[in-house]
C-alpha cells in the first residue's frame, strides 16, 4: 500500500515538474523511472526502464504549443508496473513490454496534458473582455498548479497499476525468448540514439566529433 | 519574483499561454507600485494577463525588465510592444539552447554512466546537479540582465555569449552521441553482450536514425511493439 501511495506522491511531483513547476528535469524518465523503482525498492530496475524511456524521449522538444507525449508520468508508471510485475515471465521479456507499455501510456498523459490545457483556459483566460484580477489571478493560477498535481499522480498511479497487472498477464506468454527481447530493445535504442544527431547539427557538419566520440565508445567497450 | 517566475508556466493554456503565469511572477512588483489603489493594480494584472509566451528558464528576464518599465511609470502601449517583441526571441533562444543543447547534452552524459554501470544514485544525482548548475545559473543571469538593462534586453541578448554556448554544446552532443552509440549496439543497457547479427542490425538503425531524425520515432516504437505483440501471440499459435 505504502509503495502505491509513493507511486501516485512521485507522479504528482514528476507531472508538475513537467512543465508548471519547477522544470528541474525530475520529470525526466531516467529520473522519473528510478523514482517509480524507488517506490518499490528497487531504484536499479527503475533506472533501465527510465533510460529505455529517456532515449525515444530525447528527441521530442516541447517547443511552443506542440503537442507531445508526457515521458515523465509514462516512465514512473512503466517503472513501477516492471518492477511489480517481477517474478511473471523473463525479465527481459517483461521489460520490453514494459517499455512498449510505457511509450504507449505516455500517449495517453500527453493527452491528459491537452486537457489541462484546455481548462486552464477556462480558469485563467476564459473571458478576454473581463479578465480576472489581480486576487483573482493569483487564487486561479495555483488553482491550476493543484489540478496538475493531482494529474500527475492519477495518471502515475492508474499506469502503474493497469501496467502491473497487463505485465502479470501477458509476460508468461513471451515466446522468443530474452536474447530477442534484449535485441529488440538494443535495435530500437541505437536507432532512437541516432535520432538525435540532427539535433546537434547533423552528420555532415559535426562528422569529426560524431566519428571521435564512435571511436571513444568502440574504445569503452574493451574496457568494460 | 524571481521565485514565482519558476512557476510561470503554472497555468499554461492555449489562449494566452504564460500570460496568466507573467502577471502571477509581475504580482509582488505590481502590489508594491499600486498597492493602495486597486484599480491601477487590476487593470495591470489584467494587462499582463494577456498573451505571452518566453522559454521559461529565461522567463525571468522579462519578468525583470517588466517590473523595470511598470517601476518607471512607462506607458502601456510601450509596455505591450516590449513583450511582444522580446517574447519571440526569448522563445527561439531558450528553444535552441536548453531544449535543444544543454538538457540532450546532460542526458547523454546520464545515459552513458548508465550503460558504463556506474551506480544508479550516482546517475541521477550528477544530472541533477549538472542540469540545475546549468539552470539556476542561466535564471539568475536572465533575471539580472532583465532588472539592470530593462527595455535593452533585446540589444544585450544578441550581443550576448550565447551563440557560441548552443555551439559548443552541438559539438559536445554529437561526441557524447556517437560515444553511447557502440555501447547501446552491443546490449549494454540490459547488461548482456548481443551476438554479431543484432549489433549489426543495431548499426543499421543507427545510420536510418541519423539519416531521418525525428521521424524515426513512430516507426521504431510500432515496431517495437509489433515484435512484442509477436513474442506473445506465437506461444499461442505454437
Amino acid at each position: 500500500m505504502i509503495s502505491w501511495v509513493t507511486v501516485a506522491i512521485v507522479g504528482a511531483l514528476v507531472g508538475l515538474d513537467s512543465t508548471a513547476f519547477p522544470q528541474a528535469m525530475f520529470s525526466r524518465p531516467l529520473v522519473a523511472g528510478t523514482l517509480g523503482g524507488l517506490a518499490f525498492g528497487r531504484p536499479l530496475e527503475g533506472l533501465i526502464v527510465g533510460t529505455a524511456l529517456e532515449i525515444f524521449a530525447l528527441i521530442i522538444l516541447p517547443v511552443g504549443a506542440a503537442r507531445y507525449p508526457e515521458a515523465g508520468t509514462g516512465a514512473v508508471a512503466a517503472a513501477a508496473a516492471w518492477v511489480e510485475a517481477a517474478g511473471h515471465g523473463p525479465a527481459t521479456a517483461l521489460l520490453l513490454l514494459a517499455v512498449v507499455f510505457g511509450l504507449a501510456w505516455e500517449r495517453i498523459a500527453g493527452f491528459s496534458v491537452i486537457l489541462l490545457r484546455r481548462e486552464n483556459e477556462r480558469l485563467v483566460a476564459r473571458d478576454a473582455r473581463e479578465p480576472p484580477g489581480a486576487g483573482d489571478v493569483e487564487r486561479r493560477h495555483l488553482g491550476a498548479m493543484a489540478i496538475d498535481l493531482l494529474r500527475g499522480a492519477l495518471i502515475a498511479l492508474v499506469g502503474a497499476l493497469v501496467g502491473g497487472l497487463l505485465l502479470r498477464v501477458l509476460g508468461p506468454f513471451w515466446h522468443l525468448g530474452a536474447p530477442t527481447a534484449e535485441g529488440l530493445l538494443a535495435i530500437a535504442a541505437t536507432g532512437m540514439v541516432a535520432a538525435a544527431l540532427p539535433l546537434f547539427g547533423g552528420f555532415r557538419d559535426r562528422r569529426v566529433v560524431f566519428v571521435a566520440g564512435l571511436l571513444c565508445g568502440s574504445l569503452l567497450l574493451l574496457l568494460v | 519574483m524571481f521565485l514565482r517566475s519558476f512557476a510561470i508556466q503554472g497555468s499554461w493554456n492555449y489562449r494566452t499561454l504564460l500570460g496568466a503565469g507573467l502577471a502571477f511572477a509581475l504580482l509582488p512588483a505590481l502590489r508594491r507600485l499600486y498597492g493602495n489603489d486597486s484599480a491601477r493594480l487590476d487593470a495591470a494584472v489584467r494587462r499582463h494577463s494577456g498573451i505571452f509566451n518566453s522559454h521559461p528558464y529565461l522567463s525571468p528576464m522579462a519578468v525583470g525588465a517588466l517590473a523595470e518599465l511598470e517601476e518607471e511609470g512607462e506607458d502601456a502601449a510601450v509596455i505591450e510592444r516590449f513583450k511582444a517583441a522580446i517574447r519571440g526571441s526569448l522563445g527561439t533562444l531558450g528553444d535552441r539552447l536548453i531544449w535543444a543543447g544543454w538538457r540532450p547534452v546532460c542526458l547523454l552524459f546520464a545515459i552513458a554512466l548508465v550503460l558504463l554501470q556506474v551506480r544508479w544514485w550516482v546517475v541521477v544525482a550528477v544530472f541533477l546537479v549538472v542540469y540545475n548548475a546549468g539552470h539556476l545559473l542561466l535564471r539568475i543571469w536572465a533575471y539580472h540582465l532583465g532588472l539592470t538593462r530593462g527595455r535593452g534586453v533585446g540589444e544585450q541578448l544578441r550581443r550576448s555569449w550565447v551563440p557560441q554556448l548552443q555551439r559548443i554544446m552541438s559539438v559536445v552532443g554529437a561526441f557524447l552521441l556517437g560515444l553511447v552509440l557502440p555501447l547501446l549496439a552491443t546490449g549494454h543497457l540490459t547488461g548482456h553482450r548481443l551476438a554479431l547479427p543484432w549489433v549489426v542490425v543495431a548499426a543499421l538503425a543507427a545510420v536510418l536514425g541519423a539519416r531521418f531524425g525525428e521521424s524515426v520515432r513512430r516507426p521504431i516504437g510500432l515496431a517495437l511493439a509489433g515484435f512484442a505483440l509477436v513474442g506473445l501471440l506465437l506461444k499461442l499459435v505454437i
